[in-house]
This record gives C-alpha cells, structure tokens and sequence, in this order.
C-alpha cells in the first residue's frame, strides 16, 4: 500500500478510536440498560472496523478472521442475547449508580490522562516513528479502565457484564495496537471463551431474577463474614 | 511417544466428557468418570518418569510442551481428580437419596467435573502462553455451574461473584501476556512463535525489561484472582463455601496449583529476562499479605467450609512467599507445598461434606461431640487440622520448615519472623473451632451416619499419604521435584 493510502488508514482509525472512547463515555453517562446495550454493539462495530483497517493497511491477514468475529458476537450475538434477557426479565430497565454521572465522567476524565501516560511509558522510545495504530494503545488501557470503573460503580447484573465486556474490548483494541493481533487459533480461542462467559452470566441473570426478585447486585449481599 | 502422552493426558477428559454428554445412567456417568480420571492420573504418572528421564517434551515450536514442572504439577491436579471422582459417587449418590440432586443435576456435575479436569490440563499442558491463557478462563466457565450447583440464593450469589471477578482479573492478565507478546515481537524470529514459552526462555535476555515488568504486574493481579492471592481472593470464601465439597477440594487442590503453576511460568520468565529483585519482591509482599488477610477471617469464622477456604488463601500465600525466597531449599519447600497442600485440602473438604452429611451443617456451632456421633470421620478432622496447620509428623511440617529454614538462611529475618507469626495465629483459631466440633456432647437429635466405606478409605489413604510425607520425601517424589526445580531456576 503506498504511503498516501497509509495516511488515511491511519487517519480512519485515529477517527474510530475515538470513537470508541466516545462510546463508552456514552455508556458511562447513560441511564438505560436498553443504551447500554446498543453502545457496546456500536463500540465493538467500531473495533471490528480497526481490525478490518489492519488487516488492510498493513497486510495482517491473520486479523481478518478475528474482524469478522468481533463483528459477529461482539456486535451482534452479543447484545441480542443480552436484549433477550432484559426483556424477558421484566425489569425496571433503569441503571442505579453508586457515583452520579457528572463525578463519573470528570474520573473517567482522568482515567484517559492516565491511560496516556502508561501507553507513552509502554511504547517509550518506539513511539515516535510507530504506526498508526500504536497511538491507540492510550485509548485500549482508557477502556480497560472504563470498564473496570463502570463494574464497580453501577449496580445492575447487565451493567456488569457490560464493564467486563467494555474491558475485553479494551483489551482486544491493545493487542490490535501493539502486536497487530494474538496468533489466530488465540483469538478464536478468546472469542469462544468470551461467548460462553456470556452465557453462563446471562443464564445466572435469570436465576437470580428468580430467587431475588430483581436483578441488582445489591441483593446479593448474603455471603458476608 | 511424546505424542502419545499428549494424546492421553488432553483426550481422556475430552472422552469422558463427550461420553458423559450421551449417556444419563448414573452408574455408567460414575464408571466414565472414575475410568478417565484413573487413566488420565496414570497418564500424568507416565509423563513424570518421561519428563524425569528424557528432559522437557516437545520443546521445539509445538503447540504443546512439558517440562518438569508442568509433569509434576499434573500428576498433583490428576491425583485429586481421581480421589475427587471416587468420593464423588459416593457423595451424590447419598444426594440423590436424600433428594438434594435430581437425575439432570447429577448428569451436569459428572459432565463438568470432566470438562474441568480437561481445561486444567490445557492449561498445563500448553507451549502458548495465549491458549494457556484461553485454558485458565474456560476453568472458571467449567466450574460456573459446580459452584452455582444447588441452586440457593447464596449459591447463585457466590456463582456470580466467582465468574465476574475471575473473568475481570483473568481479562488483565490477558493484557500482561499482550505486553509479553510485544516486548518479545521484535526478539522471536517468528512472529507466530513469539507467545511460545520455548521461544520466550531462548530469547529472556532480549526481551524489553520495562514492558515486562509492567506486563508481570498485570500478569500477577490475574492469575493472583485465579489463585486467590489477596486482595483478589474475595471470591473463594463465596465459592469454596457454595460449591459441593468434592468440587471445593478439586478447586483447592488442583485449581489452585494449575492458577499457581501460571504464575510460575512467569515468574521465571520475568526472573531470567529482568533478574534482580523485582518479581521475588512481588511475591514476599502478596504472599505475605495473603497470609496475613487470612488471619482474622479465620479466628472469627462460623463456617467450616469458608474457614477452609481461608486456610487455601493463607496457603496460596505461603507458596508464593516460598517462591519470592528464590533459594534452591526455599523452591523446594514451595514445591512440596503444592503436593501437602493437595493433600491436606483435599482430606480436610472431604472429611467436612462427611460432618455435614451428619449433621445438616456447615455452621461450626452446630457441630459438637463429632468423636461420638462419626467417629472414624471426627478422627480424620482433627488429624487433618494439625497437617494443614504444620504440625510434625505430617507432610505440611516439613514443607514449611524448608521455607522457614530458607527465609533464615537468606537473611529475609522479618519476612520470616511474619511467616511464623502468622501460622501461629491461624493454628491456633483452627485448633479452638475444631476442637469443639470434635469433643464435647452432640446436640440431641443428631442421627448421624458416617459416610460409605469407599470414601473413609479413600481419606485413610491421603492421611496416611500426609503421614509418609512428613517423615521422608520417597525417592522418585524427590527426583521429580528436583527436576520440576531446574525449571524454576530457569
């Protein structure tokens, strides 16, 4: 690919990583689990399209498969089991906060400077002349802790696994960054392990939506010392 | 040969699991289980004398490898699993009498307790430190629905918290073996290989020192969930204290050392590439600092299970602290705690699911006179509280003492002085609650009723394992320690 072309890869996937970032300030901003949902969907379409400019900017074939995946069960089969839950639940579709949405965005605010300056310490010298896609890494470490952060202060079953799933995704958008992609059968791996994880919880979702009458976390305060 | 090895150890579980999806009979699902556990501990025995005679299997760029250290670990996490497949037969079948577990309920269990022995020999068994990563998520899948098994409030509740914290600390880890791909990406010749643990300790000296260690913190935070290090250990009090006690025994004795054993890899890794004192010092700090956690919780604790789940979290440290030492006596203490430990947790949860078949508790205070109501089970609590808790002339004493006598020799004196203050304290909480669980008058209305045969002489036989361990360390045991410790030297 001549070098022109590279820039404007370059450029689109700038443009998608903040997107990205975007989404998931919108997810920690949103009030409905319904949002919750279709931002994660709309945060994965963005990530599986960093991957598809990978795989053509810079040749890293491998990474078309682990595309096509992310699209497939991140942004679609994904969010629709999860739609399927809260629906059937039958829940008051609200999320409650443990810190309200103003505090939340000014730390996730800092959490972003924060990432930054990890990912400079990580790449160090190499930053300079890296490609494009290494300059994403800020936002990956962002996510993760976006993600990490949305866990602990939402308290909602879903809003959990959204957390946790904003995180993977934070993580995935690293290994894009840094290391075009883990080995192929790694990532389809790691993708099997996410669905199933999924599952699992959602199936607990119904569980606990039957043996607590409501899906907050804050019912499962029983295990104490 | 080697092919063949690999062939058994990963395709027994994945046979017994398969099988088990067919067939619903609950003497066949035992026989399957029973047979592949058996087969696949044998298996692992044969790995070990392969390893022990003939060096590291595989160790060109395959997708799978063993070494001394991965051999060893194996034949501990097979060992349970057979023990766990015995008493587990007995267990549900007094469950299913007593109505506690349907017909669907006991199919799940044996199909799951074989899934879960398969994904912990991947683990083990993996070149990739990727798949090795894919290996230690699907643990926490296969045992989602073994902790969630009875279906209570509290076990759904711990069920959750299980899948949730070790899926988060497991997905940091995932970001440390991305840092250790990259610091390695520029070093491998082959990109595909980069993640390959053979390729990784060829080129330690090249890899990027900075990136590394960042990328052990991550690493250590994830696997430390999976082991439960603390601060990361809250789940395993929910979980050890939920789940049937067979499956409890299986996660302290195997789970715990496959999640050990992950962090191991690294440790070496992170040892050969930086040197110096970063990783021992990580590991002195949150050993020590796990063992100290588990301090209070076990001098107020009211239930047997979650006490013993304390005990692992003390124990995980004591293992770790061991490897922070870094001298050849105080790997070799480690080592053999894997193997003590294995042993003690698996006697001690076993033992507790034959109390509280007796008396419908878990609660502590609800369990006196045990001498009297079961006596050949209350005879094994007390024997196995002083094991688990150091005593001479049982394996964890002398484990311990090599730790101890190591942490002197290599000037770490306070870490040490800790270290036995600690034990100390735990002992001394686990003699006051057994004690009373063991001697005294039963309430009335106790009907008691020990378990069957099979399972008392299944835990006679760990105790007496315990015993020969803590007077001599039989030969082949110390010849394969000794080879798992030129792994650890790197």
């Amino acid at each position: 690919m001549d070098p022109t072309n590279l820039q404007t890869v370059g450029l689109l996937i700038d443009i998608l990583a903040a997107a990205i970032l975007v989404t998931a300030f919108l997810v920690v901003s949103s009030r409905s689990l319904v949002f919750y949902i279709r931002l994660f969907a709309l945060q994965s379409f963005f990530l599986g399209a960093v991957a598809l400019l990978v795989v053509l900017g810079y040749g890293e074939t491998h990474i078309l498969i682990a595309a096509v995946l992310t699209i497939a069960i991140k942004a679609i089969a994904i969010p629709v089991v999860l739609s399927r839950v809260i629906e059937r639940i039958h829940v008051r579709k609200e999320v409650d906060f443990s810190i309200n949405i103003p505090a939340s965005l000014l730390l996730c605010g800092g959490m972003v400077i924060l990432a930054d300056s990890v990912a400079h310490s990580i790449l160090g010298a190499q930053r300079a002349d890296a490609p494009a896609v290494s300059r994403v890494l800020s936002v990956s470490i962002a996510m993760m802790l976006i993600g990490l952060f949305i866990m602990t202060t939402r308290k909602k079953a879903i809003t959990q696994i959204v957390g946790l799933l904003t995180m993977e995704n934070g993580v995935f958008l690293s290994g894009l960054s840094i290391t075009y992609g883990m080995p192929l059968i790694v990532e389809v791996g790691i993708f099997f392990d996410i669905l199933v994880a999924v599952l699992i919880l959602g199936v607990f979702i119904f569980r606990i939506n039957k043996t607590f009458e409501s899906i907050s976390i804050d019912s499962l305060r029983g295990l104490r010392e | 040969m080697s092919a063949i090895l690999f062939a058994l150890l990963l395709g027994l579980p994945v046979t017994g699991t398969l099988l088990c999806a067919v067939f619903h009979t609950r003497r066949v699902l035992e026989t399957i289980t029973v047979i592949c556990a058996g087969l696949t501990f044998l298996s692992a025995l044969w790995l070990v004398t392969t390893v022990t005679q003939s060096g590291a299997l595989n160790p060109g760029q395959g997708w799978l490898y063993a070494d001394g250290l991965s051999a060893y670990v194996a034949a501990i996490v097979t060992g349970s699993a057979l023990v766990v497949a015995l008493y587990s037969t007995g267990y549900l079948r007094r469950q299913v009498r007593r109505r506690h577990v349907d017909g669907g309920q006991l199919w799940l269990y044996y199909l799951l307790l074989n899934a879960f022995l398969f994904t912990m020999m991947v683990v083990l068994l993996s070149n990739n430190l990727g798949v090795l990563w894919i290996g230690s998520e699907a643990t926490t899948l296969a045992t989602a629905f073994l902790v969630a098994f009875y279906e209570r409030e509290s076990s759904i509740e711990a069920a959750w918290k299980y899948v949730i914290i070790c899926s988060v600390g497991i997905a940091l880890a995932l970001f440390g073996i991305i840092l250790t791909y990259f610091s390695a990406l520029h070093v491998v010749p082959a990109s595909g290989n980069a993640l390959n643990w053979s390729s990784l300790m060829l080129v330690a000296g090249g890899l990027d020192p900075g990136v590394l260690k960042l990328a052990f913190i991550f690493v250590l935070v994830g696997f430390g969930t999976k082991a439960g290090l603390a601060p990361m250990h809250t789940w395993k009090p929910d979980a050890y204290g939920e789940a049937p006690a067979p499956i409890s025994a299986l996660m302290a004795a195997g789970l715990v050392n496959v999640a050990l054993y992950s962090l191991i890899r690294f440790y070496i890794l992170v040892n050969k590439a930086v040197g110096g004192s970063f990783a021992p010092t990580l590991f002195i700090i949150f050993g020590l600092v796990s063992m100290g956690v588990a301090v209070p919780f076990i001098l107020i604790q009211r239930d047997f299970k979650r006490l013993l789940a304390y005990s692992s979290v003390e124990h995980v440290g004591i293992i770790v602290f061991a490897l922070g030492l870094g001298t050849p006596l105080a790997y070799f203490g480690a080592l053999l705690h894997l193997l003590n430990n294995a042993i003690a947790k698996t006697l001690l949860f076993l033992t507790a699911s034959n109390v509280r078949m007796a008396y419908n508790s878990k609660i502590m205070r609800k369990v006196t006179g045990a001498i009297k109501v079961i006596p050949v089970s209350a005879t094994f609590l007390i024997a196995g509280v002083f094991a688990i808790t150091g005593w001479p002339p049982f394996g964890v004493f002398v484990s311990e003492f090599a730790i101890v006598s190591a942490g002197f020799a290599g000037g770490n004196v306070v870490p040490t002085v800790f270290f036995i203050g600690f034990i100390a304290a735990i002992f001394a909480g686990f003699i006051y609650y057994t004690s009373r669980m063991v001697f005294g008058e039963p309430h009335p209305g106790i009907k008691g009723g020990d378990a069957d045969t099979l399972s008392l002489l299944l835990l006679g036989l760990l105790l007496t394992a315990l015993l020969v361990l803590g007077v001599f360390v039989p030969p082949p045991l110390q010849q394969c320690i000794e080879t798992a410790l030129t792994v650890l030297k790197g």
